[in-house]
């Protein structure tokens, strides 16, 4: 046999374009087109995380989905990483074994066993999730696997107890529809896989070395649907966002309500590499989020230019290795003790707090640290955030530099300790002696990133659109198996009986809609609507009424609690209170309240006997005294008594009587109200 | 192993055929054709234990898949990538200022590293792999080992334990300052207590330790139990048999349990080891070892150590149950055995059907023990009628020995004594490295009821 050699290679996070943009002008999110995005190379991929609607936890017998606030117990761990077999840490194990944290998890009885805290081997995957995985799969157009394998993928950030997340691959390779006619959108988009992967714990408080987290949503199953990086808009991955949501709910077994449904997006832009932004809470927030991504990616690239016109190179930022910086680095300085910092009144707390102050020179990034990089945020944030992941400081304020220099810091002083030339930087960080001894550290390291130019990380989304780091992005050398759960056959029967009762998909049901007279907007409205299911029952006999039953239960379902509908019984009532006014039994003005009626509970007979029944009241005499009534309001203008007048007598009225004529006769009694008065 | 069995490691049946049929084998990087679609990845071996109808592949994301032979039409073979489980090794630090310590390695695993393209958990055992994957005990002592056994702890027996105390032996003899035996934890408290007795008076620490969780995972108790296993071996203070594992199930500290009085107690929990009917020796935390103990053995400067190394394997361990049908102690007089521990009920009990058994058994010179399925507590044999007939029927009460411990020493004294029925009797009753205690202090039984208002109060405060 010929010595073959390795030809798979997992997908690359460098932008497939490296001529970044330079001078692409800086806009706001909303002022660019299609053609600037293209311009500015743009590109964009979701991963969907999606929780399951199971009764229990992925690997153990916990409840699924309660939330809790009180615990009875806590425990304590660290995370260690593990070294992969060429002898490395992967980047992001090393970096969060660097910040030393102490994890606390908080145990509530009630919502966690001795699984989630990793004192207890893994019970069977849950079959419900496995079935909805595979049904959200087939919707997704994907390749099954034949058996599942459970993984382990390391999170060593504390937020998984065992230092890793037991995840198995579902499906592969499928395309569903993408067509968002406002957009200009009308093509396929290819999901590239789905996995059913443990939920993570849900953080408390991070502050210095001490991490806090409750437990209650760890364990709980949910999907991962990963799209190819094919989004070239930031409506795009809104779009997306959107229709990967409709088909998760397309099959009635997922989650709704805060937190159920989280993406992450990952961004990249010529010259730049993927950028993971995580836990996106709503699609309404991705384009803003993803437009400055590009912004910042596309501002790392300007400093790296600068940078690199200033033939500033890697070996300038030395970063010493596991001695005390400020002795093995002349770019670093120990300058607690200089006259420099010993008067300036923001630095009087950390005399107090006896920190270790350090002098950090970066050769050649003078002004580069103050280069806006997003709203509101310059390229010192960059620094100042690896060092509050990395270093832990416990103070809020812990970094100052040079190219915004304070009054009462002499940074001329500064300047002289760390031996920095004009075109230098200086940046000044404090904190206890160890933690300081890393952040000087950090610092340079990223200053190092910077001449690669837009580091691939992990980012937080903040409310306000822009983002701070996370932790290092992870590589695929962090995935390895599960040893405690065998792989897992999925049987030809499963399949079949899973596709013989698959949900319809959004797109058919829009199609469906369409062809009963909706337009494209309502279509797509009621197809991923909530109360998709109850609409389909009410209007199999509704004929002309289609899109009034459409918005009568659009109207009315969000005061009845907003849950998912399921048909059953309440569609049948439903049906018999549409089927009423459409045979002229009920006039139509009353439709959006016999909905209502219906969705409180109420059976069809009893709504519609609300305006057929006993007593038939008398249209003019209702009328009469309704007209009295009004007149009897003095000083109020015709047209606020004609209005009253309305009220009061479609009050009883209402589904038997015409408005229009009702109007027209108590118009006539009024006398004086004009009929443009309306 | 051969180039074809390699090639198709663990496919067997129909994967096989397919395998060779269509010219492709493990580490093949392959497209497949199925009737549900194409699949790319590296083909990895199948373990043994699973179906022979599923091929494996990894694929680049890193996840693994299973895919069935019969839905592939088609191979396209692209590439080819064989995985590397050599650990790199780093050499071990040593330093002339810091004490020695062997580390005896009777299979397990203590510390181990990934393949990542594989998964496989490769065991760390050499001074250099150890180092790589705990760099800390660098710090800590000048590390040797020897592999002694590469088995699971339990097939761990006499065999091993008698070789592993003669290698204890010469250890201490080659002047080390500690020895750790790298042990999985299942029956590492039996082979505690036969060490207990195979070696006596140890000049130095010997120190078992092993991992619950294993060494692969971030969240593993590997590394801190080998930490402060080897604090407690190179620097402690205490120099007997002990067992050195995870306190409670947070990170914080570990204990070091007498060799006798330590039982595995939960079958997946960090905090799985405890003493019982006593408390733990010493605690271990961040390098310093606090002795909660004040009698225990010292370490000494000498050499000296007593080393018996034998053991009769006819012996057993008797777990009583209401409804125990004589013929059981008659099969096993039947069967030759010389010794009996019984596990009996309360303070030391058994039913009126089997006693015309134990009389037979006795008359026929099988010696015969009595302890407890409470596990805390003593025997007590005078406090009901039961037990004192019990006791005329010739079963010896052994205090508050623990049923295991009492079962490896029944096995080494009748070694010590193949002869001697009397001289075994005298050294079972005669307390040995604490097996029997005097007294039972009040905070030996400790097991806390959760739900009650004080202990969720307790764990409110501490950290579980």
């Amino acid at each position: 046999m010929t010595p073959k050699k390795p030809a798979l290679a997992p997908p690359s996070d460098l932008n497939p374009r490296h001529d970044p943009a330079l001078d692409f002008p800086d806009r706001e999110f909303g002022e660019l087109t299609r053609d600037d995005y293209a311009a500015l190379g743009f590109m964009s991929g979701l991963e969907v995380h999606q929780q399951l609607l199971t009764r229990r936890k992925l690997f153990c017998r916990c409840p699924a989905g309660r939330y809790v606030d009180r615990y009875d117990a806590e425990v304590l761990r660290h995370m260690r990483p593990t070294l992969s077999e060429l002898g490395e840490y992967d980047g992001t194990a090393l970096m969060e074994f660097k910040t030393r944290k102490e994890i606390i998890y908080r145990l509530d009885r009630s919502t966690v066993c001795t699984y989630e805290i990793d004192d207890t081997p893994p019970f069977e995957i849950d079959p419900e999730a496995v079935e909805s995985a595979i049904e959200l799969a087939r919707l997704f157009g994907l390749n099954l696997v034949s058996e599942l394998h459970v993984m382990r993928k390391q999170y060593l950030d504390g937020s998984i107890p065992t230092g890793f997340q037991r995840t198995a691959m579902v499906g592969l390779t499928g395309t569903i529809p993408f067509v968002e006619p406002d957009l200009g959108v009308d093509r396929e988009l290819r999901i590239r896989q789905l996995s059913l992967e443990e939920d993570s714990c849900r953080e408390v408080a991070d502050v210095g070395h001490r991490i806090i987290f409750k437990t209650d949503r760890l364990g709980m199953p949910l999907t991962e649907a990963v799209t190819e990086p094919e989004l070239m808009t930031p409506d795009e991955v809104r779009g997306a966002g959107r229709l990967l949501a409709a088909v998760a709910r397309a099959t009635g077994k997922v989650r709704r309500g805060p937190g159920a449904a989280r993406q992450d997006v990952n961004v990249s832009v010529a010259g730049g590499r993927r950028v993971e932004i995580k836990g996106v809470y709503h699609h309404k927030r991705l384009p803003q989020l993803v437009h400055i991504e590009a912004y910042r990616q596309l501002n790392l690239l300007r400093v790296r230019e600068a940078l690199r016109a200033r033939n500033v190179r890697h070996e300038d930022l030395v970063v010493p290795g596991d001695d005390a910086p400020w002795d093995a680095s002349d770019l670093v300085a120990d300058v607690t003790r200089l006259k420099a910092v010993r008067h300036a009144r923001l630095l009087s707390t950390a005399h107090e707090r006896d920190d270790t102050i350090v002098a950090v020179r970066l050769p050649g990034f003078g002004g580069l640290l103050s280069h806006r990089t997003q709203p509101g945020l310059d390229f010192s944030h960059e620094l100042a955030e690896r060092v509050r992941v990395i270093g832990c400081p416990t103070a809020p304020l812990f970094l100052l530099h040079s190219d915004s220099p304070i009054a009462d810091v002499r940074w001329d002083e500064l300047r002289n300790a760390v031996g920095a030339r004009a075109p230098d930087a200086v940046v000044l960080l404090w904190m206890p002696r160890d933690d300081a001894a890393t952040s000087a550290r950090e610092v340079l390291l990223r200053a190092q990133d910077a001449l690669v130019g837009v580091p691939a990380e992990t980012r937080q989304a903040h409310a306000n659109g822009t983002t701070g780091f996370e932790r290092i992005l992870p590589g695929a050398d962090r995935m390895y198996p599960d040893t405690d759960t065998p792989p897992l056959p999925i049987a030809d029967a499963t399949i079949e009986r899973i596709t013989a009762r698959l949900p319809e998909l959004p797109w058919n049901r829009e199609a469906r809609y369409q062809a009963m007279g909706l337009s494209h907007t309502e279509a797509r409205w009621v197809a991923r609507a909530p109360w998709r299911d109850l609409f389909d029952a009410a209007t199999a006999t509704a004929g002309p009424l289609t899109r009034r039953v459409a918005h009568a239960l659009g109207k009315r379902w969000g005061s009845h609690g907003g849950r998912d509908v399921v048909a059953g019984t309440q569609g049948e009532q439903m049906a018999a209170a549409v089927r009423a006014v459409r045979d002229g039994e009920v006039r139509v003005e009353a439709l959006d309240r016999l909905v209502d009626d219906v969705l409180s509970g109420m059976s069809a007979a009893a709504a519609v006997a609300r305006y057929v029944g006993d007593p038939v009241p008398d249209a003019h005499t209702v009328v009469r005294h309704a007209a009295e009534k009004a007149q009897s309001l003095d000083g109020r203008s015709p047209e606020t008594q004609l209005r009253f007048a309305m009220g009061e007598a479609m009050r009883q009225l209402l589904g038997r009587a015409d408005p229009k004529h009702v109007r027209t006769e108590l118009r006539a009694m009024l006398h004086a109200v004009p009929e443009t008065a309306k | 192993m051969s180039a074809t069995t390699d090639r198709f490691r663990g496919y067997r049946g129909p994967c096989r055929a397919l395998m060779e049929r269509l010219d492709f084998g493990v580490w093949s990087e392959v497209r497949l054709e199925t009737d549900t679609g194409v699949f790319e990845g590296l083909v990895l071996p199948r373990s043994e234990t699973s179906d022979d109808l599923h091929i494996v592949l990894k694929l680049t994301s890193g996840y693994n898949i299973g895919v069935r032979h019969d839905a592939v039409s088609a191979v396209d073979e692209i590439g080819y990538r064989e995985a590397n489980y050599r650990i790199p090794e780093k050499a071990f630090p040593s330093s002339p200022s810091k004490p020695r310590v062997k580390l005896l390695g009777t299979g397990g695993t203590i510390a181990s590293r990934l393949d990542y393209r594989t998964g496989a958990v490769i065991p760390a055992f050499t001074p250099g792999e150890l180092y790589g994957s705990v760099p800390e005990l660098a710090d800590i002592c000048n590390l040797e080992t020897e592999k002694l056994f590469g088995i699971f702890s339990e097939n761990m027996g006499p065999e091993q334990y008698m070789i592993l105390a003669t290698k204890i032996g010469d250890a201490i003899r080659d002047g080390y300052d500690g020895v750790m035996v790298g042990h999985g934890t299942d029956t590492m408290h039996h082979t505690a207590s036969a060490l207990s007795y195979m070696v006596q008076r140890s000049p130095v620490p010997i120190v078992m330790v092993g991992s619950q969780r294993s060494s692969d995972r971030p969240s593993s108790d590997a590394a801190r139990n080998l930490i402060s296993a080897a604090w407690a071996a190179a620097h402690g203070p205490i120099a007997e048999v002990m067992v050195c594992m995870f306190g409670p199930t947070s990170d914080r500290y570990n204990l070091l349990h007498r060799g006798t009085r330590v039982r595995k107690m939960h079958s997946s929990y960090r905090s799985t080891f405890r003493t019982l009917g006593d408390i733990p020796v010493a605690m271990v935390e961040n390098g310093e070892i606090t002795p909660l103990k004040t009698d225990y053995a010292p370490r000494r400067d000498d050499r000296e150590v007593l080393v018996q190394p034998v053991f009769d394997p006819k012996v057993t361990l008797l777990y009583y149950y209401p409804g125990m049908q004589p013929d059981v102690i008659d099969a096993l007089v039947d069967k030759g055995y010389k010794g009996i521990v019984i596990a009996g009920t309360g303070l030391g009990h058994v039913n009126r059907a089997t006693y015309p058994a134990l009389e037979r058994a006795h008359a026929a010179g099988v010696q015969l023990f009595m302890t407890l399925q409470t596990l805390w507590g003593f025997v007590q044999m005078h406090v009901y009628e039961t037990g004192r007939e019990i006791l005329e029927l010739g079963v010896v009460p052994l205090a508050n020995m623990l049923p295991e411990v009492a079962y490896v020493k029944l096995g080494w004294a009748l070694g010590m004594h193949p002869d001697a029925p009397e001289d075994v009797r005298t050294l079972m009753t005669t307390p040995l490295a604490h097996d029997m205690t005097e007294r039972e202090p009040h905070d030996g039984y400790i097991v806390l009821q959760g739900g009650v208002p004080e202990v969720q109060a307790f764990f409110g405060r501490a950290l579980k």
